[in-house]
């Protein structure tokens, strides 16, 4: 019986949506930033795999499922970006600007710390694209020599970081402007971070839907020429 | 538009995204590229947001959980990542403010001189 729990797809998707409700019940009981429903949940689905000695590769045939509905929900952002398309049209400049300086900034600080802690290669390499959503950083990482699983582990701590301390980032920068907010939020920690985005405002995850797009763009026309 | 409906048009879109990923020279994300097509649509007026609006509400309200299984991947790349624990968190979460600090303030710079400028303009 247990090849047969082990070989379903059923696995993964059961462990994932549990998971996810039980992280989002601690999120409302607790209220603690830390409580992120997505790390409680990983936490959760992780320790129970570890417990029962189920393989990744288990998990992996129904949260594959779930992995492959990231395509989608990066399209239906646009909706997003169209239903704010006034703001943007209003402030077209400061958002390819501070999109092209995101990213630039994003990959110096980068290169230059790993430089200077005399990180190996490959890891610089997928460390590279940490501020670019999942699908885009696995492929820049890998074109540059890097790993991409662990291109996407920086991806989502970057992402998890820009999620739960985005608003303590706004005051400690001084943040009032909705459209800076929400761009900022984009170029340094993706859709992980428009999630967060949404919460503050409707500018905020606009913004932050575009950041995604262009900065996504940005860092893909960059990599070419590391 | 049933929820089906929807499904096909957003689907599709994915599907024609691989498509021209694979035939770019240069390796281009096809998730952005159906971010890209969708957009173009719906500026042209090709299609409506209720055409995708349903199916758009429910994946944005829950986008976090999409991202569940590539954070338990983790998993599998912890002794790799653990080899290099330190230099992994320093560049991720140091480098992530600085992003967002500079980024910010470029914009609200930015929004602030040309709104001052409008003003002006106006008077």
């Amino acid at each position: 019986m247990s090849d047969a729990l082990l070989t379903s797809p059923f696995l993964g998707l059961t462990l994932s949506a549990a998971a996810w409700c039980a992280g989002c019940w601690l999120q409302k009981k607790t209220g603690l930033l830390l409580c992120n429903p997505l790390l409680v949940a990983a936490a959760l689905i992780i320790g129970v795999l570890a417990l029962f000695r189920v393989p990744y590769s288990a998990y992996a045939l129904g949260g594959d499922f779930i992995k492959l509905m990231l395509g989608p929900v990066t399209a239906v952002l646009a909706l997003n970006i169209y239903n704010q398309r006034e703001i943007l049209k209003e402030n077209f400049l400061p958002v390819l600007a501070g999109c092209l300086v995101g990213s630039l900034t994003s990959v110096g600080s980068v290169l230059l710390l790993c430089r200077l802690f005399r990180v190996e290669e490959a890891l610089t390499a997928s460390l590279l694209p940490k501020s670019v959503t999942t699908a885009i950083a696995i492929g820049i990482a890998e074109s540059q020599g890097g790993v991409g699983g662990i291109a996407a582990a920086a991806v989502i701590i970057t992402g998890l970081a820009g999620a739960v301390l985005a608003p303590l980032f706004a005051k400690l920068f001084h943040i009032t402007e909705p459209v800076a907010e929400g761009l900022a939020i984009g170029a340094c920690s993706h859709a992980l971070g428009t999630t967060r985005a949404m919460e503050i405002g409707q500018t905020q995850g606009a913004m932050s839907s575009i950041a995604i797009c262009v900065c996504g763009i940005f860092t893909s026309l960059l990599a070419l020429f590391l | 538009m049933s929820i089906m409906a929807q499904a096909a048009i957003v689907f599709g879109l994915c599907l024609i995204s691989e498509g021209i990923a694979a035939l770019l020279p240069v390796s281009f994300p096809a998730s952005v590229i159906a971010l890209l097509l969708l957009g173009l649509l719906l500026f042209s007026r090709a299609l409506k947001p209720e055409h995708i609006q349903q199916l758009s509400t429910f994946l944005v309200a829950n986008m976090a959980f999409f991202f569940l299984p590539s954070c338990v991947e983790m998993m599998e790349h912890a002794p790799a990542i653990l080899r290099q624990l330190l230099p992994f968190l320093l560049v991720v979460l140091v480098t992530t403010p600085v992003v967002y600090g500079v980024t910010a303030w470029t914009v609200q710079l930015l929004v602030r001189r040309l709104r001052g400028r409008g003003v002006r303009r106006h008077v």
